[in-house]
């Protein structure tokens, strides 16, 4: 009998394992997740892990508590003995918020962009890490739950009855980990908090009376009836005209800057629960393989949220403090 | 502070909004896990900007002054070069002007020094052959009155020895003498 080495040891290890995998995963299908809409925050829901006075411990709340603490470690060890040459994992930390940096400031300028940095990239590097750890396969599979109350197609069972009965799975009902991006408070949370640092940084810069002058725009139709009163009945027409279609044009961009939050929260979280739903429900249709293939396209789309989410702030950002073009004086 | 004030108040505000609404509550939205969420989201920025965006920025800042500054003293430092590079120039060639000057102005005083060694050796000839001259000609002359004594004596003894008889002595040189100063060639001094 030839001599193995350690090489080749390890390549049969790995195709016994895959074998029994396979093997053994005919016998015990996986577990039929459950899909909820709403983490576990009581109510007609599982109630929360524990409540902390009004905070609640959810495994959404665990889930972005492990983003948090895997960001702030990673950028801790990055950072702790900065060298002017860059070596290893300080490199990753500082090429990632260069290349932010970078982007933020070629989009508002260096010193608004030094402004909306720490927002804009924390809500991208936030959005991200949620989306990639809530691939790992200890997500949503870990929890708390019974058997099922549905009997599980078995492939041997349609051939078999006699040997192979029908499987009644374990069902995960409560997970212990599930994506933050899933849970609608997250994207609702980073919409308010877009929202509200829009507002904040455009007031600062241009002054209550300008910012709030970008949607109440009733300048042209007061001028317009000044002139009926003067009785400058021809022009007054058309400056009223003009008027109301300016005011209603503030009117809709004062509502379009609330529509955004409902858009800002719905993209995220229709986008996560969407890909969270997709992977759980293709190891129902083809188990095996095939569903890595989703799981590469659910890494790019966490990465595509993140970046639009991000990107979308900054460019709100970079709306609010510009100055209110004078159209409406010509 | 009047506007976060403010926008506290509307976030407030858009908050139980939101949470009121029976319609929202299925799709999870809870006020309870909304604020975990915020404080959780105040907590990271936080950390981050400790962490991360301070000290990086910092870093990136830094290290960019540093490339501007190498690039600056590289510039100066070519810029010395090139200006020590030029001083040299100059002075090799103000060095060489200086030397083509001397070698011009050994020249010139070799030239005079000829010319003036040629002077002298000229007027010392000249003066050499004036003497000889007029040693020449005092010797002439010497020789000339020397000749003309004897041959005025030859001439009165001729003349006595002809005529026999004593003439008077002086008043025939005389005579004689007159004669060879009229008519003779060997004038004195010619």
């Amino acid at each position: 009998m030839p001599k193995l080495g350690l090489k080749g040891k390890l390549l049969i290890g790995a195709v016994v394992v895959i074998g029994l995998i396979v093997i053994g995963g005919m016998f015990f299908p996986v577990s039929q997740p459950t899909i909820e809409l709403s983490p576990n925050y009581g109510g007609t829901q599982p109630a929360p892990f524990a409540t902390l006075g009004p905070f609640y411990i959810t495994n959404t709340f665990i889930a972005a508590w492990i983003s948090i603490i895997t960001l702030g470690v990673i950028f801790f060890l990055g950072t702790r003995k900065m060298k002017l040459i860059p070596k290893g994992l300080q490199n990753l930390a500082e090429t990632v918020i260069e290349v932010l940096l970078n982007f933020v400031e070629g989009v508002a300028g260096k010193e608004n962009g030094r402004r909306f940095f720490p927002i804009v990239a924390t809500i991208f590097l936030f959005v991200l890490m949620n989306a990639w750890l809530s691939l790992l396969p200890v997500f949503n599979v870990i929890g708390r739950g019974g058997p099922s109350t549905e009997v599980t197609n078995n492939l041997f069972h349609t051939f078999l009855p006699s040997i192979f009965p029908n499987y009644q799975g374990f069902v995960v009902s409560v997970p212990f980990l599930r994506s933050a991006n899933t849970d609608i408070n997250v994207p609702l949370m980073l919409a308010l908090v877009s929202f509200l640092c829009v507002e904040y940084w455009g007031t600062t810069s241009l002054g209550v009376r300008t910012y709030l002058g970008k949607f109440f725009r009733f300048g042209q139709l007061l001028q317009g009836m000044g002139q009926l009163f003067k009785g400058k009945a021809k022009a007054a027409i058309s400056t009223i005209l003009y008027g109301a279609i300016d005011a209603f044009v503030g009117a809709l961009e004062l509502l379009s800057e609330f529509v955004r939050i409902i858009s800002f929260t719905f993209r995220l979280f229709g986008n996560m629960m969407g890909g969270e739903v997709l992977l759980l429900t293709i190891p129902f249709l083809i188990c095996w393989v095939f569903p890595s293939i989703f799981y590469g396209l659910e890494t790019f789309l966490g990465l595509i949220q993140a970046v639009i989410f991000s990107v979308l702030t900054l460019v709100f950002a970079v709306m609010a403090v510009s100055k209110p073009e004078a159209e409406h004086e010509h | 502070m009047r506007y976060r004030i403010g926008l506290a108040a509307l976030l407030i505000m858009l908050t139980v909004l939101l949470s009121s609404c029976s319609s929202t509550e299925n799709l999870g939205v809870n006020w309870h896990g909304l604020l975990t969420q915020f404080i959780s989201f105040g907590i990271l920025v936080a950390l981050l900007l400790f962490v991360a965006y301070k000290p990086i920025t910092k870093m990136l800042d830094e290290r960019s002054n540093k490339i501007k500054e190498s690039i600056d003293q590289a510039e100066f430092v070519k810029q010395q070069v090139a200006k020590t590079e030029q001083m040299v120039q100059e002075q090799l060639a103000q060095a060489r002007k200086q030397g083509q000057d001397l070698i011009a102005q050994a020249a010139q005083i070799g030239e005079r020094l000829k010319e003036e060694a040629r002077q002298q050796a000229r007027q010392d000839a000249e003066a050499i052959v004036a003497r000889a001259q007029v040693e020449i000609r005092a010797e002439r002359d010497e020789a000339i009155d020397k000749l003309r004594g004897e041959f005025v004596e030859i001439a009165i003894l001729a003349a006595e020895k002809v005529i026999n008889k004593a003439l008077d002595k002086e008043t025939h040189r005389q005579l004689i003498q007159k004669t060879l100063e009229e008519s003779t060639k060997l004038k004195k001094g010619a």
